[in-house]
């Protein structure tokens, strides 16, 4: 009996997750391929030249922050200097500030007014292109690449490093035989994020790009500009498949290897054996890398409080009050999707981790498969999907049930962003969760398991206490994602429930930089500052623990 | 066992946290008052009933410009407006959408390109209304069908950069065929005619105007002096500001702003004529609060309503009687071509693939 009903609420279970993560991607792929009428040769040859682009782009800006990840994780990680706690903190600042904000700081510095190309350089070159798309995507997923990276470091067992160090292996061996082995679940997953990223991103192409056009900005222009759906729907598709073989790509790479080690410390270790050259060259790297990040932040406050960016720099507030005399409602909004997204996501994300990867319910691999598929699907396109999928009723099949069914249709109703934001984020829960479950052994509950201890004592008492940080980490993470996801729920919002993004990225193309600039900012600030009280909320023992440990230092 | 009460102890931290966000959200929301007694006696007071006070439409448009139009409109009648800022092409496919699924969600839509209008009253989204202003509104200004009518004036100007026409030294352009000029090459901008409604409006006056062989003639001309087309209307403006092109193709309301805030412009309205096109607004066929929605048309249009839009938006309006506020060029003074609407947005998926045809070709 019971367990019938535990399968029972594992179909349930499955169903859902399928009605939210897959069904409106099939939904859109249908859509698309409806009405063959419009797929000619012109729309062929322009599809396939705008994937070209968009593969050119994500693959270049995966490359480069996937190598700049790992010099800084390496870099704050494994070397002591001076100043590395706030190169730790300004590393996060990417985070909190949405890239197509960045777009504005960079036309600041380097468009043909720019304060670098013109005033310093007296030069007159057009930012706009290529270029500048893979500069601002660097910029902003460089830090998802460290985030994800600097966490494998602290689970490589140093004392297998120090095993061959001891057994007479040069540096280099150890790095490329021993430690970045280690690490490799995580360098792929964050090659995968950033790849998946970058195709999805259709607002910084969209404002920086110019003539280059990217898939992500077509399927928002097919729809905005175009009027078109079908074709937008036809773009996604091009999109869909290179996301999904990188996806598969990964996961046979992450299947084929495995490394776990029982001991996981998180503290920083030293290398001693590196030279001065290598050490100062990569401190170097990273100083460069985080630079750009506050250059950057600070120059989105320069907009800010100045007259007219690159003519008048003179003080003024008025940007800063006319961004205050605005309705501060989708600021709250913005909060509330983001709290509760990150809640529901990361217990459900932190729970499937969990049963997936050591209870293997049935369909375990599908179940996994059906929550991270949306991370491999552009915002934009799942958006569209939503929308094609629950303007129906009866969740979106009742279309081909019913004719004249009664409207209980998801669109329209305050709830679909939320649902569409869980679907979103599942994956992120589910990523850490396994790669905390990956290094750490399976012995611990099945010790449990023998000292007589039930399903639910174990579940509580040793495998909630193991995914707490699992939990806490992506509820960070998915709170900062969601106050600045947009191309998800773009074509979802409701009036009364817009969101500060979205206000602010109609401010960009209607309004002075000053203003956007100003809205942004307190979008970033907003995030920040939630970021740190909850960081300090789940942290505060160790937060007083450190304070506690300081004071009396500090009184000498 | 600490563990335990960690967690739950973290949990409630959270918790109270988050309501005390929704405490804070609420008290801060809803502190407009409402004021009747400015309410005067007018034409759009017919279909009001006391009752509609405290109700909530929802309206779709393309600028949050009208939000204080939308506050004197809560002030004067204690109906709230919810809006929600989108492109035109977002606005059609939201309400093709809701339309399909029998939920629609605006009830009102105001402001937005004369074309998506038109494209949407066809294909039956609108609802037909005969405002009790309608005696005040000219014919040109207002769907012959009865659909939808025109409030604010749009009107195609560009955004010129004075100090890049300097340092081109040439003259301040004020034709048409002035863009043509090869110092020029590359410092046009322009936005793409399918994405932006100020460029399509200007790409079908042009031919309207000069006839298509002509007409053709003159865009494949000027195709060539644009680097690229931008994704959004209002990017030229900004690149022209910040120095990226010399000319932008933008569409204003006859407000000089632009040229007071950002000094190394200035606005110039084409001697020879230029498009334009009234910014509209209609009832969504279907939608849960029509009475409402036609006494928010009501009063738009009523001379006090028109004024606050001329006021918010610095816009010149479509009605004789309300006063052109300051710091607005007259009507007057800017040359515009006969326009028609109708064709405009019949020929537009004809005129975008031609228009596509040739940028290809580039």
């Amino acid at each position: 009996m019971k367990r019938k009903l535990l399968y029972l609420a594992q179909a349930a279970l499955i169903m859902v997750l399928f009605y939210f993560c897959i069904l409106p991607i099939i939904m859109v792929l249908i859509y698309g391929l409806t009405d063959f009428s419009v797929i000619d040769q012109n729309l062929i040859t322009r599809v396939w030249e705008l994937l070209e682009n968009s593969l050119f782009v994500s693959i270049t800006v995966t490359c480069i922050s996937v190598i700049l990840g790992l010099i800084v994780t390496f870099t704050l990680k494994r070397f002591r200097f001076w100043g590395k706690g706030i190169l730790k903190v300004l590393m996060l600042l990417p985070l909190v500030n949405p890239t197509f904000v960045g777009s504005i700081a960079f036309i600041m510095l380097f468009g043909k007014r720019g304060l670098i190309t013109y005033r310093l350089l007296h030069l007159s070159i057009s930012p706009y292109g290529w270029q500048g798309i893979v500069i601002l995507q660097v910029l902003t997923l460089t830090t998802l690449a460290y985030l994800l990276i600097s966490a494998s470091i602290e689970k490589v067992d140093f004392t297998l490093e120090n095993a061959a160090r001891n057994l007479g292996a040069s540096e280099l061996t150890i790095l490329f035989k021993v430690t970045l082995p280690m690490m490799l679940p995580e360098i792929t997953a964050a090659a995968l994020l950033v790849f998946l990223a970058s195709m999805a991103d259709f607002s910084t192409p969209l404002i920086i790009g110019g003539s280059f056009r990217t898939l992500a900005s077509d399927i928002y222009t097919q729809i905005t500009g175009v009027y078109n759906m079908q074709t937008a729907a036809i773009s996604g598709i091009a999109l869909v498949i290179p996301c999904l073989i990188a996806f598969f790509m990964e996961r046979r790479i992450r299947n084929k290897r495995k490394y776990t080690s029982e001991t996981s410390n998180p503290m920083d270790m030293e290398y001693q054996y590196v030279s001065k050259f290598v050490k100062i060259l990569m401190i170097i790297c990273t100083i460069g890398t985080v630079s750009f990040f506050v250059i950057e932040f600070s120059f989105i406050i320069i907009g800010i409080f100045t007259k007219n960016w690159g003519y008048d720099y003179t003080f003024t507030l008025q940007y800063l009050q006319i961004a205050f005399s605005k309705d501060l409602r989708p600021y709250y909004n913005s909060v509330q999707l983001a709290f509760i997204t990150a809640t529901v996501a990361s217990l459900l994300g932190s729970v499937l981790a969990f049963l997936i990867h050591r209870q293997k319910i049935i369909g375990s691999k599908f179940v996994d498969f059906i929550c991270v598929f949306p991370a491999a699907i552009p915002g934009v396109l799942f958006g569209v999907g939503y929308l094609v999928t629950f303007k129906y009723p009866l969740f979106g099949i009742g279309k081909y049930i019913f004719k004249d069914a009664p409207s209980v249709v998801l669109l329209g109703t305050g709830v679909i962003i939320y649902c569409i934001c869980i679907a979103r984020s599942i994956n992120m829960p589910l990523k850490t969760g396994y790669s905390t479950l990956e290094h750490l052994d399976s012995d611990l509950e099945n010790a449990a398991y023998n000292l007589g201890a039930g399903k639910i004592y174990t579940f509580i008492h040793v495998v909630i206490p193991m995914l707490k940080d699992s939990f806490f980490n992506s509820f960070l993470k998915i709170f900062s994602s969601t106050m600045t996801t947009l191309g998800a729920i773009i074509f979802l919002l409701l009036p009364k429930n817009k969101v500060a993004i979205q206000i602010i990225f109609q401010t960009i193309t209607s309004e002075s930089l000053g203003t956007t600039a100003a809205l942004s900012m307190m979008l970033s600030l907003l995030n920040l500052t939630l970021l740190l009280v909850f960081y300090l909320l789940i942290n505060w023992r160790s937060v007083l623990e450190e304070i506690e440990r300081r004071l009396p230092c500090k009184s000498n | 066992m600490t563990t335990k009460k960690r967690f739950a102890k973290l949990t409630a931290l959270l918790l109270s946290l988050f309501l005390l966000f929704t405490v804070t959200a609420c008290s801060n929301g809803n502190n407009k008052t409402t004021d009747a007694s400015t309410t005067s006696n007018t034409a759009w007071t017919k279909n009001y009933k006391e009752s509609m006070k405290g109700t909530t439409i929802n309206l779709y448009g393309v600028t949050d410009a009208i939000i204080p139009v939308l506050d004197a409109f809560t002030a004067d009648t204690g109906i709230k407006v919810a809006n929600l800022t989108l492109q035109n092409g977002e606005i059609l496919q939201r309400i093709k959408n809701e339309k399909d699924s029998g939920t629609v969600v605006a009830d009102v839509w105001f402001t937005g390109g004369a074309d998506t209008f038109i494209n949407a009253s066809e294909s039956g989204y609108l609802e037909k209304y005969t405002s009790v202003e309608d005696a005040n509104i000219p014919s040109e200004m207002k769907d012959a069908n009865g659909y939808w009518y025109g409030t604010s004036l749009t009107i195609v100007n560009w955004v010129v950069n004075k100090d890049m026409i300097a340092e081109l030294g040439i003259q301040m352009p004020t034709k048409w065929d002035d863009l043509l000029q090869p110092q020029l090459a590359g410092l046009v901008s322009m936005p793409d005619p399918a994405s932006s409604g100020t460029a399509y409006n200007t790409v079908s006056a042009i031919l309207q105007t000069r006839g298509d062989a002509t007409g053709w003639a003159y865009l494949d001309k000027l195709i060539q002096q644009v680097p690229y087309f931008t994704a959004r209307g209002s990017d030229p403006a900004n690149n022209v500001i910040a120095g990226e092109a010399a000319i932008g193709i933008n569409a204003g309301t006859g407000d000089k702003s632009l040229e007071v805030n950002n000094p190394q412009v200035s606005i110039v309205y084409p001697t020879d004529g230029t498009g334009w096109w009234p910014q509209p607004v209609a009832i969504l066929a279907g939608c849960k609060h029509p009475d409402e929605a036609k006494v928010f048309e009501d009063w738009l249009l009523s001379k006090r309503g028109l004024e606050e839009v001329a006021k918010a938006q610095k816009a010149l309006v479509v009605r004789d009687d309300v006063t052109v506020p300051d710091g607005l060029l007259a009507l007057a003074d800017i040359k515009l071509f006969p326009t028609d609407f109708k064709a405009n947005a019949t020929q537009r998926v004809d005129i975008l693939a031609k228009w596509n045809e040739k940028v290809s070709q580039k």
